[in-house]
């Protein structure tokens, strides 16, 4: 990343700011969780990450599996490097690495599991194994998952979530082997712990 | 690449666009909206494991383009596993081999050649070998996975052309300890029962086997049966490690790996203390025998015998949670469940002493009179979809002819020399090499040339560092037919392209004797060809080259034929109305026109057409139900086995003293490894490797280590293991998790990556008996070699 190119890219955020409401302004703040992509562990709400972490790339560095990318800086927003997980590339394996390594706390430094990046939802119109009168015998996502029997478990060969133990790794997303064609899988992670409110001290 | 759930919807079955709809179509009824749309669907066998699946593939102009479950089978009742689904992916995939390779030396690239110069090359190498070095030089490695029709000319030419018993096949590796278990114990190779006991069970002993994966449809059937009947029904797992089948396990024994024979027994020792035997059964039924000369003995012998291993000393010698406690409930549940099925795999068969643990299995069943009944078999599930069809009865291993006779027995030998037309002597008396003591020949350079079909020794043999220098040999030329390039080819002088499944037209024999018919459906890509035409055209030339006419006989009858369907029906027609005429496996009733009719296909012993048209024999030696136990009836008992093994025609008990595996670990070498299967791939996955939706799910294999020792040796999950043996060693990712009992270590064996393939660790020493090698106990060491790597998949390619 060149030193201008890096320049380019805040400019725009931070021109946008000092313009009133309006829908590119919007656009800028747009967080880019959603489905399937989600922060790195230990990540703090939504609404405070683009302004606590500084882009300092370190937990895309550390990462083993290359499984953080760092938000391209040519994008513009203000969350322009911040890192990112998309599971249906490369899921976390949760070795914790990041969360070691972040300088500003914006990656707390959690256990493994205690990691809740998501929360895995199986879409029970895609999966096979839960399709009515299906003769399809699936357990990719059971034997993928990290924490089996307690985040995943088999109701007679038809897997179902513990939401209390899933820790929204993704491993099971990445091994679904449905893909439906907006790109979803049969079991996706749901960030839905990335937008909770943040008290203020 | 992911399967879309267009697709989905579309090709698998229209089913399941019905219930999304709110529609509910009977099953029938959705494969005839799929014809609508072009779709036609051929009726066949699953390629993969051992179940014996019925599905239905369906073709849409002239490609695979889905599968589905037959669900009129009594098989897998509609139910695939993700394998079965997929495997359709592979018939137009582009790896696929096309075209004939050959290289004169092994250090050269590959050359295209046409069929004729490929056939030549083949037969003067073998030509050659044979009048320079004598018949014994060549050599035929084959696979349970080939079709019956393939390992039957394939011996036949081995056998009565080049008048060699140097046939093997890879189902050695895998249930030549169920074998001889069978014929040890009961007389007669292969299971007494069906799949159909498994509904009637009121208790399942699975030792050494990972059904929920190695057998996913299977398994369902049990966890049916358990969940249905909760409290009636037990299910008993033992395995030095908890696997997705202990989940279901009212008990589970976790012992130390190899102990198991005091443990079952320990079991014995209970149910005769406590009084649960069958005395009718075993009065009428049963003797006891000991030692190598079988010597007969009494039952008080045999109680004496078990005196040493009372649950106490069992469950010190087994550790691992085995308590005398459990022993007793497990022996008590065994003996008085009212019908038990003991399942078992490769953790009993690929063991020292796999004839003997088997034989153990065997002796709970005979004393406690749980053979013969609705509900009660002892039933070895097989991992290969032919190893029973194929090999254990068409002949496929060095001491075996087809339909069950024994190479060294000079009148079954004749008897055959008679029916294939060729003269007496052809067939020499002496059993050939077993496959460890085969690719030992290699090494030794007393093999010159092999064909190897179907397999990938240079993954699967264990050890293989030290067998694939032979492999390497630049005098020994390697023949190998496959469809795509595998760990094996990489050792090739000769490749040969073959049809893949649904692209030729043959029959498979699955775990419970049944036989199934599989016809040509789609057209094999480029120049591949069955492997029934390559035989045939490559006997043909070496009898021009070795100016033996006799090699010609034992192709002529098949001369001709056209090689997609009248060909394979032909060789079909010659080993079951001539060879199985009269011998246990009878598959006179069994004709193509019969198999065609069937949803899944016929039983032996299946003597006449009426008969194989009801299915066959569901239960053996009883009578009523098996015509050749009613035929060999000599008294008025319910039960007559007539095994060809046994003279006496009594279950023999054997009294066989408690051994561990052949190396325990020690200080240098600490912990235990095991290997085994994940659900998802199959043996060496070339073929579950090319499946993206497979492979994705999981990408590279991993060792399992045990929480506490994870512990103890500073290990985390994902950090790479380096896991070493006397023989060789492997560096993978760690998963920590409480699978295998503390001291052992668990490798998945499908890896085809170099750093990755675990055979090289594994120990090949080998079953006196069975000469199967003991691929599931050695002694290792593990070391953290750094952390967390990103790994990517592998797959040999040419």
């Amino acid at each position: 990343m060149e030193r201008r190119e890096f320049l380019k890219g805040l400019i725009l955020p931070i021109a946008a700011t000092a313009l009133p409401v309006s829908p590119v302004r919007a656009s800028l703040f747009q967080s880019p969780i959603k489905t399937n992509v989600l922060r790195p562990p230990g990540a703090v709400p939504e609404s405070l990450f683009a302004s606590k972490c500084i882009r300092c790339g370190r937990c895309a560095e550390v990462c083993p599996y290359r499984s953080i990318v760092p938000r391209d800086f040519l994008e513009t927003g203000v969350n322009a490097g911040t890192p990112l997980i998309d599971v249906t590339k490369v899921p976390c394996y949760l070795c914790m690495k990041c969360v070691e390594v972040c300088p500003t706390g914006t990656l707390r430094p959690i256990a493994q599991q205690e990691t809740r990046m998501g929360l895995a939802v199986i879409d029970r119109y895609a999966c096979m194994t839960w399709q009515e009168g299906e003769f399809m015998l699936c357990r990719t996502c059971y034997n993928v998952c990290p924490f089996k029997e307690k985040a995943i478990k088999l109701d007679e060969l038809r897997p179902v979530i513990i939401e209390e133990y899933c820790t929204g790794c993704g491993l099971c997303t990445h091994g679904c082997p449905v893909t439906l064609e907006n790109g979803k899988k049969a079991v996706n992670i749901e960030p839905i712990y990335a937008f909770g409110k943040v008290r203020k001290e | 690449m992911g399967l879309s759930r267009r697709e989905f919807i579309k090709r698998t079955a229209a089913l399941t666009a019905a219930s999304y709809v709110g529609m509910n179509l009977p099953i029938k009824e959705s494969g005839k909206a799929e014809a609508s749309d072009g779709t036609t669907w051929h009726r066949g066998t699953c390629r993969l494991c051992g179940t014996g699946c019925r599905v239905d593939l369906g073709v849409k102009n002239g490609k695979a383009v889905a599968l589905r479950g037959v669900t009129d089978s009594r098989t897998n009742m509609g139910y695939l596993c993700m394998k079965g689904m997929l495997f359709y992916k592979l018939m137009g995939h582009p790896d696929r081999l096309t075209k004939p390779l050959y290289r004169a030396s092994k250090s050269e690239p590959f050359k295209e050649i046409s069929w004729d110069e490929a056939l030549d090359i083949a037969s003067k190498k073998f030509a050659e070998s044979v009048k320079k070095y004598g018949n014994d030089s060549v050599a035929y490695y084959g696979s349970g996975q080939a079709l019956t029709e393939e390992t039957y000319i394939f011996q036949k030419v081995m056998r009565a052309g080049l008048q060699t018993n140097n046939v093997e096949g890879n189902p050695r590796l895998c249930m030549a300890s169920a074998v001889g278990g069978y014929i040890t114990s009961f007389g007669a190779d292969e299971p007494i029962g069906s799949y159909a006991n498994l509904e009637l069970a009121k208790c399942f002993f699975i030792i050494g086997s990972n059904t929920a994966e190695a057998h996913p449809v299977l398994f369902r059937r049990i966890m049916r049966r358990k969940l249905d009947h909760k409290d009636e029904v037990k299910v008993i797992n033992a395995d030095p490690r908890v696997s997705p089948t202990s989940r279901i396990a009212d008990m589970h024994l976790q012992f130390l790996p190899g102990t198991d024979l005091a443990m079952l027994h320990a079991m014995a020792y209970v149910i005769i203390e406590e009084g649960l035997t069958d005395k009718d059964f075993i009065e009428n039924y049963a003797v006891f025998r000991i030692g190598k000369d079988k010597k007969q003995v009494d039952f008080e012998e045999y109680k004496k015998f078990l005196k040493d291993y009372t649950p106490e000393k069992a469950s010190r010698i087994c550790g691992g949670n085995i308590t005398p406690d459990k022993i007793r409930t497990v022996a008590r549940w065994f003996a008085t469940s009212g019908g038990t099925v003991s399942l078992w795999t490769m953790g009993i068969n690929q063991r020292k002493r796999g004839v003997w643990a088997n034989n153990l299995i065997h002796n709970l069943h005979i004393i406690t009179g749980q053979l013969c009944k609705p509900g009660a078999d002892s039933l070895s599930l097989t991992g290969q979809p032919n190893a029973c069809g194929g090999v254990r009865e068409g002949g496929g291993l060095c001491h075996i002819l087809p339909a069950h006779r024994l190479v060294k027995k000079d009148k079954l030998r004749h008897q055959v020399e008679d029916l294939w037309g060729v003269p007496r002597g052809r067939i020499p008396p002496k059993p050939g090499y077993h496959t460890m003591a085969m690719f030992t020949a290699v090494n030794q350079g007393k093999i010159k040339a092999m064909w190897v079909n179907c397999t990938s020794p240079a993954q699967s043999l264990p050890n293989c560092d030290l067998y694939n220098k032979g492999l390497a040999r630049e005098d020994f030329f390697l023949i190998v037919t496959d469809i795509f390039p595998t760990r094996t080819t990489e050792y090739a002088n000769l490749i040969l392209p073959t049809a893949f499944h649904f692209e030729k037209t043959g029959v498979y024999g699955c775990t419970e004797r049944r036989s199934q018919l599989t016809k040509k459906a789609v057209n094999a890509p480029g120049e591949a060809k069955p492997e029934v035409w390559i035989v045939r055209e490559w006997a043909k030339r070496l009898a021009r080259d070795l100016n033996d006419p006799i090699i010609a006989r034992t192709v002529a009858p098949f001369d001709g034929l056209e090689e997609d369907f009248a060909l394979p029906e032909a060789i079909w027609n010659e080993y079951s109305q001539k060879l199985t005429k009269g011998r246990d496996n009878d598959l006179r009733g069994a004709t193509y026109e019969v198999l065609s009719q069937m949803a899944d296909g016929v039983q032996w012993p299946a003597p006449t057409r009426e008969f194989a048209l009801k299915g066959g024999t569901v239960i053996k030696f009883v009578k009523g139900y098996d015509p050749l136990a009613t035929e060999h009836s000599k008294d008025n008992k319910p039960y007559q086995f007539y095994g060809p093994a046994h003279p006496d025609r009594k279950l023999w008990v054997w009294l066989r003293p408690y051994k561990g595996p052949e190396e325990m670990p020690d200080l240098e070498y600490p912990f235990y490894l095991s290997t085994g299967r994940v659900i998802d791939h199959w043996h060496t996955s070339s073929m579950t490797g090319r499946i993206t939706e497979l492979m994705r799910a999981n990408p590279y294999a991993y060792i399992e280590i045990n929480p506490e020792d994870a512990k103890r040796l500073g290990i985390k999950p994902g950090d790479m293991i380096e896991v070493e043996s006397r023989r060789g060693k492997n560096l993978l990712p760690a998963k920590v998790y409480e699978g295998p009992v503390k001291g052992m270590v668990f490798v998945y064996w499908y890896d085809q990556a170099e750093s990755r393939m675990i055979n090289k660790v594994t120990k090949d020493a080998y079953d006196p008996g069975s000469k199967e090698p003991e691929f599931k106990i050695c002694a290792c060491r593990i070391r953290r070699k750094s952390g967390p790597e990103p790994l990517k998949p592998f797959l040999v390619e040419l």
